[in-house]
């Protein structure tokens, strides 16, 4: 549909694709190749700049609506969860998981972790129909994932995948409708070493698509995502509390 | 950019708060926010319609501006712009997957916009000081109608197609000329 990144635009082409961008009409493949051209093309940064200063008129049209009380807290939240990590203790593999002060649910959790590797593993055909099918409905489609991570309820339903890239993004997408009740929120987690303990990875309020923020966080083979149900401004003690809605662990995709 | 739909010092304010969050000062991030959330929401609102869709987005706009604070290049645009187009592609994005993966019987594209985010109601709301304002009154109403649609409520081609009952061919061209005519008329 759009000309090939390799081919010069006329000027009214580029304005015109400009003006569709910012608009927000471009979608899949074109919005990708679009962006891909957006990075090297200056005259055409320059004119999606130009529509954004002109639309900048209607937005400012938009009624002020003054945000809930709540969403700076969960801002924040997630910035303490983005902050670099300060001296972390250094891969271990003592055969005692540690154990913490809230008591034996961790220590439950992480124990069943071997369980639900297992599922996982079962799991491992469906984690590859899934990622192939998966891959045609992302916008990025042309990216592969290098790891996926189905994460299953504990009937063993599929919920949710999460994916891993090559640039360093990961992403989960739901599978499944999982009901959020008022005041509460989905937190995901990530955990690659029992001594480290698990870390919070994002924290959304109804189940979507979303990238996951793990920074500089390992992200290795057999690494553990689950979602789990926390308060709204996500778990109080930076480790899960609430129930496991669903878990799995990453594989090598093919 | 002599167009530009901010005050200068609204925007120096911004882009000053964009240098200090790429130096980590989240006290900037805080003034941003107390600054533009209140018509970030509004702007995420029209697009996304539920008032928890549109938290989200703002939410995580201020991550991702805190997160990239640091690519912000004022040579290639205002602070400003650059805030609203990283709230418009999340909220899009959050917009495209939820129709995606809907599960209610009413998606989000399908559900009333409040009259306010009408086209003609929004046009009456531009400020005739604009540019854009005069520019996109030279278009015929419909054509008009179908800009605003996009950019106002985040529709798609198909989107516009079905609801002003066109073919999606003939919605795609009309845009085509309509942005071009407005490429002529802002200069």
């Amino acid at each position: 549909m759009s000309p090939s990144p390799d081919m010069p635009l006329t000027p009214s082409e580029r304005d015109a694709l400009a003006g569709e961008y910012v608009l927000g009409l471009l979608e899949g493949a074109d919005l990708a190749a679009f962006e891909r051209r957006l990075e090297a093309d200056a005259e055409l940064a320059a004119s999606v700049e130009r529509w954004r200063q002109h639309f900048a008129a209607i937005d400012a049209t938009a009624p002020a609506i003054p945000p809930s009380p709540e969403l700076w807290r969960r801002i924040e939240t997630e910035l303490a969860a983005i902050t670099p990590l300060a001296a972390r203790p250094a891969a271990t593999t003592a055969p005692v998981p540690p154990i913490p002060s809230s008591g034996s649910r961790f220590s439950d959790w992480w124990n069943s972790l071997f369980v639900w590797r297992g599922a996982a593993l079962a799991g491992a055909l469906a984690t590859l129909l899934l990622a192939a099918s998966l891959v045609g409905a992302l916008d990025r489609a042309r990216r592969q994932p290098v790891m996926v991570a189905v994460l299953l309820t504990e009937t063993n339903v599929a919920a949710a995948v999460v994916n891993t890239f090559r640039d360093g993004r990961v992403e989960m997408l739901p599978l499944q409708a999982i009901a959020v009740p008022e005041g509460k929120a989905l937190e995901i987690w990530t955990l690659w070493d029992r001594a480290v303990g698990p870390r919070s990875v994002g924290l959304i309020e109804r189940p979507r698509a979303t990238a996951l923020r793990l920074d500089q966080l390992p992200l290795g083979a057999n690494q553990l995502f689950e979602i789990t149900l926390e308060p709204a401004t996500g778990s109080p003690t930076g480790r899960p509390t609430g129930p496991v809605i669903a878990k799995g662990t990453t594989s090598q995709a093919l | 950019m002599a167009t530009s739909a901010t005050l200068p010092k609204q925007a120096t304010e911004i882009e000053a708060a964009l240098r200090a969050c790429a130096s980590g000062d989240k006290l900037a991030l805080k003034r941003i926010y107390e600054a533009e959330s209140a018509r970030m929401l509004g702007v995420a609102q029209r697009l996304l319609k539920r008032r928890a869709l549109a938290e989200e987005a703002v939410q995580d706009a201020f991550v991702l501006i805190w997160r990239h604070a640091a690519r912000f290049d004022p040579e290639r645009g205002s602070g400003l712009t650059w805030i609203y187009a990283i709230l418009r592609n999340r909220a899009l994005s959050i917009l495209r997957d939820e129709k995606r993966t809907e599960t209610s019987d009413t998606p989000v594209a399908e559900q009333t916009a409040s009259e306010e985010d009408d086209p003609e109601t929004v046009m009456s709301k531009l400020s005739d000081a604009k540019a854009l304002r005069a520019c996109l009154e030279q278009l015929p109403e419909q054509r008009r109608g179908i800009v605003l649609l996009a950019f106002v409520q985040g529709l798609t081609h198909g989107e516009i197609a079905g609801r002003l009952k066109l073919p999606i061919g003939t919605v795609k061209s009309w845009i085509r000329r309509s942005l071009l005519a407005l490429k002529e008329c802002l200069g």
